[in-house]
């Protein structure tokens, strides 16, 4: 339609200039224009006319001589204008002296047959194979290639076989890019389903293809979306735990065709299940998020899939399982726990966690006025820790990850001890968690102490004592339900009736109001206060490591007034105090972006280094050694990070499948600053069975960008001709006439027409 | 009304739960040695604190030592040998433990019950006296065995000689028939939480001062003795053949040597402390 109107394809219009042709000047145009207007004018109201002999007839009013008047002048400007001769520019490809570069997708999601009964791939080559290669062959020299994880060219189309296992598009183009650095590349025509999983084509891409002017034309195959499929897009699982932690896998999900059907996911290990939690499933397309729980077991490095068992008349079942990897570090975090005064939290407390394997407690008790009690991890440490009382050095405090203050008056620490621990949390990175009592919080001046802007809460400027010994009754907040701190069930909402089901605090404590930015995750309800609540469980990130409030010291009810069997608050306290010290940092601190890489071989390995004293080391020799599949030992050499001091970095390519361990050390001349061990696997045959639906968005952003246009493969016949408007390659410039385009003479009889039309509906004709 | 009768009997459940749960009040009991109201109340009894220590109010055997229990008394319900020294006793300790450590407690005991309330679970650290007498029902031996493995210590003391103990051991077997008894090692904490105490001796009563001899019946040597728990912690105290109740008791009159009263505080500050570390 639009060819039948304009004479040419939408391709010369967008890609092409508008020019006069005639010599005669423009000011001529505007001149003629007035005399022409100024003569219609004259025509309608000359002396003589009914208008102008003052009969004012009614037929021939005013606003209609206007009218009649503007589409007559209307239509004289538009056979003036084409006086100038209009037309238009446009580079065209120099029949025979260009390349066009057809490039198929050759990945395995071409081999999905939901193109009618065929397959992807089938309806590429037929495409092709109809008519489109003749056609293109009729102007051009034409190139096939096959694309996957990498371009190549082809002789044939049978070599096309839709068993690459990755799609990267923008790799492959790039390709294009380079070769027609030495080639006369007019265009590109890409065949393929848009399923590109290496992450979209980057703007260096798109950048270098606007630059050499190279139209990337698509066709789009496959469906935009499937009847009955379920895909787990992502999985979030912390890529560190500690070793029989509690670790949530935030699954991302979406489905077509099951709509309020109940499915499990299951969280499986080495074979064993670690957990099933049901879902009912959303509408058709919608993302959904769910949370499903499992244990982190023994030290080592998990392989851990999420999967759900496919379902009914399921269209593509390999997309309902990923993989990622959880390393469960061997290490003991210490805390240490330093209380004011003999009490009953500090017994229970010490109970809760004695039998976590995992954290190591230290604690000194001020059991009299000048008297510590010190409870070690072992008689070795009984004349190096502690023996002072609350360290003032940074190596004394820096050796424990996290640090838990009782009732404590902030004037028995020191000021240099109070900016210790400030240190401690915000450069070492260590967790730092207070309890109420009646010398902690505002009853011991914290408000007024270097420890003030570390605390999750701004606490009450009051007189009067903020911390009673009276009952309180707990619940969670919305955030409480859901903390792997508080989660002593499974099921958000039964876990928010257990909470209110245990017995009372034995006292509580005004903490104040919460920062922003910090998160309460659970109230405390006394029972005397008419059912107002306070913050009694806050916590909040600070620098690199992170702070919490718990605003009392009679949870150890939770322990004498429930059954022995009861692990209430030895759960609640071993998963607050992992929390405290999960993320706390070592001296050097690996990570990859993703522990899993599909299909792909490139990673960026990352350090984080930092002296003695933690602070970052600019000037250290970082190396990683990666030991991978059949025997596969490299050394890499990690290069600082500019802008970002104390941070290393190398790009690695993983040449097989398979689990790879990366040590990286770092040392400072000869002093060893430490090392760490990472984990990663590289897994191939697995990115094609996921987001197979056509990426009709990424293919058409793709032809907009560079100037080529998207088509659906019966469209494709057009695309022939389309493809000679280029300025890439071999051109020449041509001009099109535009003053006999059929849509010019439809508007001057439009103009005529609607003329007439009007004076008859007048009558005066 | 029949809405009414059934909100009715709401209300008494819940108020009659409310009561099993809930902590229960500070209470004085008649005594054996004292009257009710005999050793006047601290001005500050009412004041809420962290910390107390719980005194066990236990039915007695009636009969001992051949003849009915010289304690026996039909006063609450039956023999008042859980009273011996109390208050007196109970609220010089507790002013000790106020004096010498950074405990906050309160100046009076609370007696409690192993009742089949929830309520002494409220009170983690228990005083018993003269366990030689007590009689501990089946279901009080259930009750005091599950408060001890949910975190709870007992004490016991002023036990003298043979029979005393047989009838302490037989009670304490029903409470843990699998446990035994044992002496405690002096290298244990409990010895040295606060005060060293690798030296101790026989601490005597108050018939001291009238029989001048330390020991009572056959029981001429202090037993150190506790019952452990599977992680090593000492659940019972056993301080056989001495009197530390006595000590406190009279540790403000000059008649009392000092010595054993010294002594007697530095137990109970070590066991008190040893408690609330373990």
């Amino acid at each position: 339609m639009f060819e039948f109107l304009f004479k040419y394809p939408s391709q010369v219009f967008s890609r092409g200039t508008f020019v006069l042709l005639s010599s005669w000047p423009m000011w001529l145009f505007g001149v003629g224009l007035v005399i022409v207007g100024a003569g219609l004018a004259w025509l309608v109201w000359r002396p003589g006319s009914p208008r102008a002999a003052g009969t004012d007839s009614p037929r021939m009013g005013g606003v209609r001589s206007v009218a009649v008047w503007l589409m007559q002048t209307a239509m004289a400007a538009l056979l003036l204008f084409l006086l100038w001769h209009p037309a238009l520019s446009v580079a065209t490809l120099k029949p025979q002296q260009n390349i066009v570069a057809v490039v198929v997708d050759d990945s395995e999601s071409m081999s999905i047959a939901d193109e009618g009964s065929s397959t992807r791939r089938d309806a590429a080559v037929n495409v092709l194979n109809s008519s489109l290669i003749k056609e293109l062959q009729g102007n051009f020299q034409v190139r096939l290639y096959r694309m996957s994880d990498h371009l190549e060219r082809i002789e044939k189309l049978d070599q096309v076989t839709a068993q690459g296992q990755a799609t990267h598009i923008g790799e492959s183009l790039k390709q294009v890019v380079d070769d027609a650095a030495s080639l006369p590349i007019g265009a590109v025509v890409l065949l393929s389903d848009g399923a590109d999983n290496s992450g979209g084509i980057d703007l260096d891409t798109i950048s270098e293809i606007r630059r050499q002017r190279i139209p990337v034309h698509t066709i789009g195959f496959g469906k935009e979306k499937l009847s009955h499929d379920l895909e787990i897009t992502d999985a979030e699982v912390p890529p560190r735990a500690l070793p029989d932690s509690r670790l949530s896998a935030m699954v991302h999900l979406h489905q077509h065709g099951y709509a309020g059907q109940k499915v499990k996911i299951n969280v499986k290990e080495d074979g064993k299940i670690l957990n099933s939690q049901e879902i009912t499933l959303k509408a058709d397309g919608v993302e959904q998020v769910e949370q499903v729980l499992f244990s982190a077991g023994p030290a080592g490095v998990k392989t851990v899939q999420i999967y759900v068992d496919p379902l009914a008349s399921e269209e593509n079942t390999r997309n309902n399982l990923v993989t990622e990897l959880v390393s469960v570090d061997d290490r003991k975090p210490r805390i240490l726990y330093f209380e004011g005064e003999p009490r009953w939290e500090f017994k229970f407390l010490r109970r809760a966690v004695e039998d976590d394997k995992t954290i190591r407690l230290t604690t000194d008790l001020r059991t009299t006025q000048d008297k510590m009690y010190r409870q070690l991890l072992s008689d070795q440490d009984a004349n190096v820790d502690l023996v002072d009382g609350f360290p003032t050095k940074v190596q004394e405090l820096f050796q424990y990850e996290g640090l838990i203050l009782g009732s404590v008056d902030q004037a028995y620490l020191k000021p240099e001890q109070q900016m210790l621990i400030h240190q401690f949390v915000d450069r070492r990175g260590g967790g730092l968690l207070l309890l109420g009592g009646k010398d902690s919080l505002a009853d011991g001046g914290y408000q007024n102490s270097g420890l003030n802007d570390l605390l999750p809460v701004v606490l009450p400027e009051r007189k009067s004592k903020t911390y009673v010994i009276d009952a309180a009754d707990v619940e969670l907040s919305k955030e409480g339900r859901e903390s792997l701190i508080t989660r002593l069930d499974e099921d958000p909402e039964k876990n928010a009736e257990h909470w209110k089901k245990l017995p009372y605090l034995m006292n509580f404590q005004d903490p104040g109001t919460p920062k922003p930015g910090a998160t309460v995750l659970a109230y405390s309800i006394p029972r005397g206060g008419g059912g107002g609540k306070l913050p009694l469980l806050i916590i909040q990130p600070f620098g690199l490591g992170r702070t919490a409030v718990f605003a009392t010291a009679g949870s150890w009810r939770w322990q004498m007034l429930q059954p022995v069997s009861n692990m209430d608050h030895e759960m609640f306290y071993r998963q607050l105090l992992r929390w405290l010290v999960n993320d706390t940092p070592k001296r050097v601190t690996g990570s990859t972006p993703k522990s899993v890489i599909s299909d792909i071989s490139n990673i960026k390995l990352r350090a984080e280094v930092r002296d003695t004293t933690y602070l970052p080391a600019g000037d250290a020799t970082v190396t990683a050694h990666i030991l991978g599949p059949d025997g596969i030992s490299e050394m890499v050499d990690m290069r600082p990070e500019p802008l970002e001091l104390g941070v290393y970095s190398a790009d690695y390519s993983a040449p097989k499948e398979g689990s790879y361990a990366v040590e990286i050390s770092a040392k400072r001349g000869t002093e060893d600053l430490g090392s760490d061990t990472i984990s990663f696997r590289r897994e191939d045959g697995v990115a094609e069975h996921f987001h197979v639906e056509q990426n009709r968005e990424l293919l058409e952003k793709l032809s907009s960008e560079t100037g080529g246009r998207y088509y659906r493969p019966d469209e494709a016949g057009k695309l022939a001709k389309d493809i000679t408007y280029s300025e890439a390659g071999i051109t020449v410039r041509e001009t099109r006439d535009l003053w006999d385009m059929p849509v010019i003479f439809l508007l001057i009889a439009g103009l005529r027409a609607a003329e007439w039309t009007l004076r008859r509906s007048w009558g005066v004709i | 009304m029949r809405l009414r009768n059934a909100s009715v009997v709401v209300l008494v459940t819940l108020g009659a739960w409310g009561m099993l749960l809930a902590q229960k009040p500070f209470r004085e009991y008649e005594a054996r040695e004292y009257r009710l109201g005999e050793i006047p109340l601290p001005p500050d009894y009412n004041q809420k604190t962290e910390w107390t220590r719980a005194r066990l109010k236990y039915p007695a055997t009636g009969t001992l030592h051949g003849w009915y229990d010289v304690f026996g008394d039909p006063v609450d319900g039956g023999p008042l040998n859980w009273t011996i020294d109390y208050p007196r006793s109970d609220r010089h300790l507790l002013a000790g433990i106020r004096r010498l450590t950074r405990i906050d407690t309160r100046s009076v005991e609370q007696v409690v019950e192993l009742d089949g309330t929830d309520d002494i679970y409220n009170w983690p650290m228990l005083y018993a006296v003269e366990p030689g007498h007590w009689a501990l029902t089946d279901a009080m031996a259930d009750q005091l065995r599950d408060y001890l493995l949910r975190g709870g210590f007992l004490m016991v003391d002023d036990f003298h000689g043979t029979i005393e103990w047989n009838v302490f051991r037989r009670n304490m077997q029903k409470v843990f028939p699998e446990r035994q008894i044992v002496d405690i090692d002096n290298k244990d904490p409990i010895f040295h939480v606060i005060y060293d105490l690798s030296d101790r001796f026989q601490v005597p009563g108050w018939q001291w001062s009238i029989s001048h001899k330390t020991y009572e019946y056959d029981g001429f040597d202090p037993h150190w003795r506790a019952v452990y728990d599977d992680h090593g912690r000492v659940m019972v105290a056993i301080c056989h053949n001495m009197d530390l109740g006595d000590a406190w008791e009279w540790s403000d009159d000059p008649r009392y040597p000092e010595k054993w009263a010294g002594l007697a505080y530095r137990i109970a500050v070590n066991y008190v402390m040893y408690d609330l570390t373990h």
